[in-house]
């Protein structure tokens, strides 16, 4: 509890930090944060569009399908050393971006030391985020965007940034695939996300996308992703509980460290939360059997998982509180979307 | 959370018109095989309202099933633990239909801190579902109908030719405790993902997919401690397909014929098997199923009010190839309650 007050506490100033305001010890995760410096700044992106009033159903699909890509990526590589196939990151015909986006590795290969029934989980969820990307791009048809670039070195950046660790690169740094306890800290960061964007995403479908049955491949793929932060989170609190305290067991607050930033990062330029305050619910300990845990993410009033707005999760994928960012993070040059920039 | 409750009663109220379903081949659902109509339903004159009562039945159900296996007590008669954990104290206010009594079940002697703060924590949060649902609806919600906690689960174990299934106590211990959880959860979200696209009020659509969301969690939560109780699937995890097995065939003949909807398939339901995987074009590797969603696309099921009425009385909602109503059966001794619209 210490550190995650701790943490909010100095909200303010992290957000100053992550936003580059100023010259800092810690410039160099600044920039890698917000994307504004080094080369990848000055490489051209996709022309930005203006986020229109009234987003189609291809939009709100492409979206989504820009997640899918970065989340594929992610366990395929934690699940076999190797990312998407060629045949899965391609444009549609009739997609107004054209170029395959490349995958920076950095660390990223098949996760060291799994147990024979760690790899098979791994290989599940890895093997349905796949299913994700190919069962949207075939929704959307000649309308599917292609990957864009992903860097999967962003984890040590960002690990720096929710103060896990000094070292954003080499010794030190945080390594999702490192081992499994590493790994379920690199996971923990997309899945509570997934779930939120599509809960924020469901009511931007319009009517005709309901009946054309579009919601109801957002709800059912929710469900998947709230299945996957089940696992990820069930499996650090009982990992924990078997560990006997925090301090055995430190992944625990590391992912409490993620979901502060993730916080932080939310709420983006406007420095307070654009709609119903926090959505993260910290993962505890139970000591006792009349303890409770922590598992579901979801409001404390009536328990109902959270929803993310489009720019609230943009935030956290480009790792940028700034408005106008138009990439960063996971995504150096922004996302293959209508809303890839941010706008609060 | 005073605003959403009110806002969502104010939808309530105000969707007292029944959208009309387009019923015919759409790009997405063309997807799918056979898929061609949404619900043999859709074209009935339900509201919103009637949705969200056949939510409440089931979160009657959920909701008492943990605060007997947790506290000992049912929802509307708070003890010692049950208020030592936060759990709220229902007012059992809903007035539609007939009012039960809750019959069977006992509070299980934990012993491992794992599973007993799962158990605490799932049962306040499905407390605080009825409390939202009764909230939210006001002078429409149903009554609590008549529930069987007892003898239900001894029912549906023989059926579902699980050993010594004459005799199966979900009270008995921790194990038993998780296999009796997994009847319900993945259930909830096939319902909430079934009624999604049936709400016609956006604020209603957006709770309804933040308790999916958390029916998922804890669905996810259930699957990843029975496999790490039991990797290999020698117990309880083999248990888990015996009943999932169960769930598809009550399900199947919840269709009445009809072909399965969108997001729906035959089988309908998989327990934590091993099962062939490609990833990344690799066809040589397996996995586990933490994730209970559709073979080919990873979209969790959809199932509709009749296949879920059939799974929850046991088979009570089809007699040949006609629907029963009101449904009769293992939980649900007298049925559910519903308006005169609703689902029953």
């Amino acid at each position: 509890m210490a550190n995650l007050s701790a943490l909010i506490n100095r909200g303010v100033s992290r957000r100053r930090f992550l936003a580059g305001v100023g010259a800092s010890a810690g410039a160099a995760a600044a920039l890698n944060l917000t994307g504004c410096g080094g080369s990848s700044s000055t490489t051209p992106t996709p022309t930005p569009t203006p986020t229109p009033t009234a987003p189609t159903d291809e939009d709100v699909l492409n979206f989504a399908l820009n997640l899918e890509y970065l989340e594929a990526s992610f366990y395929l590589y934690a699940a076999t050393g190797a990312g998407l196939e060629a045949a899965d990151t391609g444009p549609g015909s009739a997609s107004t971006y054209k170029t395959v986006g490349t995958v920076s590795v950095g660390d990223a290969a098949q996760v060291a030391g799994l147990t024979p029934g760690e790899q098979q989980i791994l290989n599940e969820i890895a093997f349905e985020e796949q299913a994700h990307v190919r069962f949207l791009r075939s929704a959307l048809g000649s309308a599917a965007v292609p990957m864009p670039d992903i860097d999967l070195s962003f984890f040590g950046p960002l690990a720096v940034a929710a103060g896990i660790t000094t070292a954003a690169t080499g010794s030190g740094s945080f390594n999702p695939f490192s081992s499994f306890d590493y790994f379920l800290v690199g996971a923990f960061i997309f899945e509570d996300v997934g779930v939120t964007a599509y809960s924020g995403a469901a009511p931007l479908i319009s009517p005709a996308g309901v009946t054309a049955g579009y919601l109801t491949a957002a709800a059912g793929i929710l469900a998947v992703e709230a299945y996957h932060a089940g696992y990820v989170r069930t499996s650090l609190t009982g990992r924990a509980i078997a560990a006997g305290s925090a301090a055995a067991y430190p992944y625990l607050g590391a992912a409490n460290a993620v979901e502060a930033l993730r916080a932080t990062l939310t709420v983006g330029a406007s420095a307070a939360p654009s709609t119903s305050g926090s959505v993260e619910t910290e993962l505890t300990l139970p000591t006792s059997l009349t303890t409770a845990s922590s598992i579901v993410a979801a409001s404390a009033a009536d328990a109902v998982g959270f929803a993310r707005t489009v720019d609230q999760v943009l935030h956290i994928v480009y790792g940028s509180v700034k408005m106008g960012a138009t990439g960063g993070g996971f995504f150096p040059n922004g996302i293959n979307s209508v809303f890839a920039t941010t706008t609060a | 959370m005073a605003n959403q409750e009110t806002q969502l009663l104010d939808d309530i109220i105000a969707t007292s018109r029944r959208k009309m379903l387009t019923l015919g081949v759409s790009s997405l659902a063309g997807l799918f095989a056979g898929a061609n109509s949404i619900s043999a339903k859709a074209a009935a004159a339900y509201t919103d309202a009637d949705i969200l009562n056949f939510a409440l039945n089931l979160e009657y159900l959920e909701a008492n099933f943990y605060y007997m296996a947790t506290f000992g007590t049912t929802i509307d008669k708070p003890n010692a633990a049950s208020m030592a954990a936060g759990a709220p104290a229902i007012t059992l206010s809903g007035t539609v239909g007939t009012a039960g009594v809750v019959s069977g079940g006992s509070q299980v002697p934990f012993t491992t801190i794992q599973v007993a703060s799962y158990a605490i924590e799932t049962a306040v949060e499905e407390g605080k579902h009825v409390q939202l649902l009764l909230t939210a609806l006001g002078s429409a919600a149903v009554a609590q109908p008549a529930i069987n906690l007892g003898t239900s689960f001894q029912t549906l174990a023989t059926a579902a030719k699980i050993p010594g299934g004459s005799g199966f106590s979900p009270y008995a211990s921790d194990e038993a405790f998780l296999v009796g959880a997994y009847v319900f959860e993945d259930v909830g979200v096939t319902a909430y993902h079934g009624a999604a696209s049936l709400l016609t009020s956006a604020s209603n659509l957006t709770v309804a997919a933040g308790i999916m969301a958390v029916e998922a969690y804890h669905a996810g939560l259930i699957r990843t401690t029975i496999n790490y109780i039991d990797p290999t699937g020698a117990n309880i995890a083999g248990y888990t397909n015996l009943i999932s097995a169960l769930r598809a065939e009550l399900s199947q003949a919840g269709l009445l014929g009809a072909a399965p909807g969108p997001f729906d398939t035959n089988p309908d339901d998989y327990g934590l098997a091993t099962f062939p995987v490609s990833l990344g074009g690799d066809a040589s590797t397996t996995a586990t199923r933490i994730t209970d969603a559709d073979a080919t696309n990873l979209v969790a099921f959809a199932r509709n009010t009749t296949q879920v009425l059939n799974i929850v009385t046991g088979g009570g909602a089809v007699n040949g190839s006609a629907a029963v109503s009101p449904a009769v059966g293992v939980f649900f001794p007298a049925g559910m309650n519903a308006g005169p619209n609703g689902f029953k």
